[in-house]
């Protein structure tokens, strides 16, 4: 008797397990807002181990196939804060030695921070962490999703989305043309002498090709005792492998972008000077005073994460902020520029704030669309990870938002977020 | 030909009138709108607010418009009231910290804020720019006895009486940033202590000659003007009230972050608080907090603490509280009437009613709605913002 009871409370404990393993789900939505398309009244979206199977107006869902209710609320995927700092440990964020591209991020994260939930829940999905501003070049940054695991392989999307550097953040609120001269030059340097060493390791790759084969023929005559000793091959010296240089030249061959935080006009265009000169990918980071060079950013082939959109997300008053303008997101993306907002904010837990960050960009400007893409598919796209997340289109995983309302109105209420199928956020309270 | 000549004159007058300042001539304005949140006396749908000499003579749905009146169509727009900050410490040079504290000495009572203030500071038309209309203008938190804050309306190229209060009361603090390391107090007791002692003087009121802190604190110990105090966390609340029990004075708590968990006390006490910019605090139940403390029965301002925060995120503490569980009729209250009356101005201010400033904010949305953008902006009437068309 005693068992039976047992194995029934541990069958009943084991359910939803089970069949949330397995199962199909489908969310019949009021609005949903792929993002990628334009929205769809009364749509709804078959999800298949965590993938989106299908999505639209008339989709069939099997008898077995378990409902989410979500009549006359919007759907969306889920948002990316593109400017994080959850899961970084404050003083991991930056390394003293001012280029240090071979760091990762991934190094220095604490997957037990307590905000994540918090975070989670307010339909944020992703967040794209990277060193700090200390350094010159910081070290290489990942995007990881809120899907509660405190494994960080777990949590990890994608990483070396970028190599992080800075010109011209002032420290303790100081800075000078100077300083900031010195910092463009300082990463322009190490740019040529990654240069220089790549040309160097292509030649040693080369002699060290040659001696193979000479040595290779050199022992064939050996073994047949047609050579003297002396016609044995000099080995080439050894070359020593830099991992800064090897971080930094996967930037100038292409397969990684370099993202630069830039404030002030003259640094921006810094930024744009580099990538021009050493035919990177360059992702603007942070551009402050992007509105006063919109037509040079639009005219060049570079990115731009902006945040934060408001200096009340940052510890104020700071340098860098001086000539701040809400208007930015707005003016930049008028032009043309690819353009993601993040939130950029004080602490890990800011990233809450990314619908708010969109909002406050519509509220002064920017096109409403243009807004709720910054935070979901136009980051992803920057960060190289729209195979994955961002809209919601078939074959991309189901992270989905579900709110009471549209995402950039201010009181909306996120009712539900899925991760890859998973719920990691449902609203009790109906207040 | 004189005739014509006089007549040229006026036009070109009237012209230079309408290009400096829109609207100065004291004229009837008849503002037709979609929505107006008075505040006070619920929401007006396409209404009538009828502004003359730079007052609010009538407000409602059915208002006689005389035949002389300017009317401006602001219809399937939204009106509201002027918005208050009520603490904030814009107009001062960068270094903010070394303008509004006293670093050197800890009493600091006649330190009257407006003497830091710059008049063509950027700050007063970005604040214009939000809807900002007045602000109380306040020395920081580092000083137990803090200095005069001054009460301020934001038209200051278009008015000579900006300045609605020069010396608001007395700011005070019991916050740990008024304890330093390298001047006395340096404990909270010590902090505790010399408060009392300088009210004790002023109490007293000895006559030993000049003595301006003395003069001063008697505002707040003998002629219950406001005493402004300072304190973020439950024990400085605590602090505060502490003092405000033993010299029964009238005290308004400023940045009281915590106060809902003694928000009982709080309201035992009768004490407004005027409330620290909600994206100052980022965890998830703080922003619950400031609900809770309305939701207590205590009177709840909203300040912006600019340039801790943007001053035009004064708005975005209200909607955040209303999203985080406070009523919205409250929210939009404590950017209006709550802080006029905490500030004691609101037989001038915080609402759409009549004899009240013509100090309006015309949206074209909701107020309590982030994308609803601010199209115009007016004090005493008189436009002192308006949104260009791109």
């Amino acid at each position: 008797m005693k068992d039976l009871k047992r194995f029934v409370v541990l069958a009943f404990l084991f359910l939803p397990f089970l069949s949330a393993g397995a199962q199909e789900i489908a969310i019949k939505a009021g609005t949903v807002l792929p993002i990628s398309d334009a929205p769809i009244e009364n749509g709804t979206i078959l999800i298949k181990d965590g993938k989106i199977a299908a999505l639209g107006q008339n989709i069939a869902v099997d008898a077995d196939v378990r409902i989410i209710d979500a009549n006359g609320k919007f759907v969306m995927p889920g948002m990316i804060d593109a400017q994080s700092r959850l899961f970084v440990i404050d003083r991991e964020f930056n390394e003293r030695r001012s280029i240090a591209a071979e760091l990762n991020i991934l190094d220095g994260l604490d997957p037990y921070i307590k905000e994540a939930p918090e975070v989670a829940a307010q339909g944020v999905t992703a967040v794209y962490v990277a060193p700090g501003t200390r350094s010159l070049i910081g070290g290489r940054g990942a995007v990881l999703k809120l899907n509660g695991s405190k494994d960080v392989g777990k949590m990890l999307l994608k990483s070396d989305i970028a190599v992080k550097a800075a010109i011209g953040v002032s420290f303790n609120n100081e800075s000078s043309s100077l300083g900031r001269l010195a910092n463009y030059s300082s990463i322009r340097e190490a740019l040529l002498e990654t240069k220089i060493y790549m040309h160097n390791k292509e030649k040693h790759e080369r002699e060290q090709a040659e001696y193979d084969k000479k040595k290779s023929e050199y022992d064939k005559k050996k073994k047949a005792r047609t050579t003297e000793k002396a016609d044995k091959p000099k080995r080439p010296a050894r070359f020593r492998l830099n991992p800064t240089r090897e971080a930094l030249a996967r930037v100038l061959r292409k397969e990684i972008p370099l993202q630069i935080e830039a404030h002030r006009v003259t640094d921006i265009l810094n930024a744009l000077r580099l990538a021009d000169e050493f035919d990177f990918t360059l992702i603007l980071d942070k551009c402050t005073e992007g509105y006063l060079v919109a037509e040079e950013i639009a005219g060049s082939k570079a990115t731009v994460i902006l945040g934060p959109v408001t200096t009340s997300f940052a510890d104020m008053p700071r340098l860098e902020y001086r000539n701040h303008d809400i208007r930015n997101a707005a003016i930049l993306s008028e032009k043309g520029v690819k353009l993601a907002l993040g939130v950029s904010g004080r602490d890990g837990a800011s990233s809450k704030f990314v619908a708010l960050a969109a909002s406050m960009a519509e509220a002064n400007g920017m096109d409403r669309d243009l807004a709720l893409r910054a935070v979901t598919l136009t980051s992803a796209e920057i960060l190289g990870v729209a195979d994955r997340i961002g809209s919601l289109e078939v074959g991309k995983d189901a992270d989905i938002v579900m709110l009471s309302g549209h995402p950039l109105d201010s009181l909306s209420q996120v009712e539900m977020v899925l991760i890859e199928g998973k719920t990691v956020f449902e609203r009790k309270d109906q207040q | 030909m004189k005739k014509r000549r006089f007549l040229s004159f006026l036009v070109i007058l009237s012209i230079s009138f309408c290009l400096t300042s829109f609207g100065n001539e004291p004229q009837v304005i008849a503002i037709r709108a979609g929505k107006i949140w008075t505040v006070t006396n619920g929401v007006i749908t396409d209404g009538i607010i009828l502004v003359k000499d730079g007052k609010i003579q009538s407000v409602g749905e059915n208002v006689d418009v005389s035949e002389g009146a300017k009317v401006l169509d602001m219809s399937g727009k939204n009106v509201m009231p002027g918005m208050i900050d009520a603490h904030c410490h814009i107009g001062l040079s960068l270094d903010i910290f070394s303008e509004m504290n006293e670093t050197v000495a800890a009493v600091a009572a006649e330190m009257l804020i407006l003497d830091a203030f710059n008049p063509y500071s950027d700050d007063v038309n970005k604040a214009l720019r939000c809807g900002v209309t007045t602000i109380m203008l306040a020395p920081g938190n580092r000083n137990p006895v803090g200095g005069l804050p001054a009460i301020l309306k934001l038209d200051i190229n278009k008015a000579n009486d900006w300045v609605l209060v020069r010396a608001a009361g007395v700011e005070f603090s019991v916050m740990n940033e008024a304890l330093m390391f390298d001047r006395e107090p340096t404990s909270r007791a010590g902090l505790m202590e010399l408060i009392r002692e300088e009210l004790d003087k002023a109490k007293e009121d000895k006559d030993d000659g000049f003595n301006p802190t003395r003069d001063i604190l008697k505002r707040v110990v003998v002629a219950n003007k406001t005493a402004y105090i300072w304190a973020r966390n439950v024990d400085e609340i605590a602090s505060a009230m502490a003092i405000v029990d033993e010299y029964e004075l009238k005290a308004v708590l400023v940045a009281a972050e915590q106060g809902d968990e003694i928000a009982d006390m709080i309201a035992e006490r009768n004490l407004p608080v005027i409330y620290p910019p909600l994206l100052l605090s980022s965890r998830d139940k703080d922003l619950k907090r400031a609900g809770r403390i309305a939701g207590n029965g205590v009177k709840l301002a909203f300040s912006s603490l600019a340039p801790k925060t943007d001053l035009c995120d004064l708005r975005t503490s209200a909607v955040l509280a209303a999203k985080y569980g406070l009523d919205k009729e409250t929210a939009l209250k404590c950017l209006t009437i709550n802080a006029a009356e905490i500030l004691g101005v609101a037989d001038r201010l915080g609402s759409i009613s009549e004899g009240k400033d013509a100090d309006l904010v015309i949206l074209n949305g909701e107020p309590l709605q982030l994308t609803s953008g601010i199209e115009m902006v007016m004090i005493n009437g008189n436009i002192v913002y308006q949104r260009q068309e791109e």
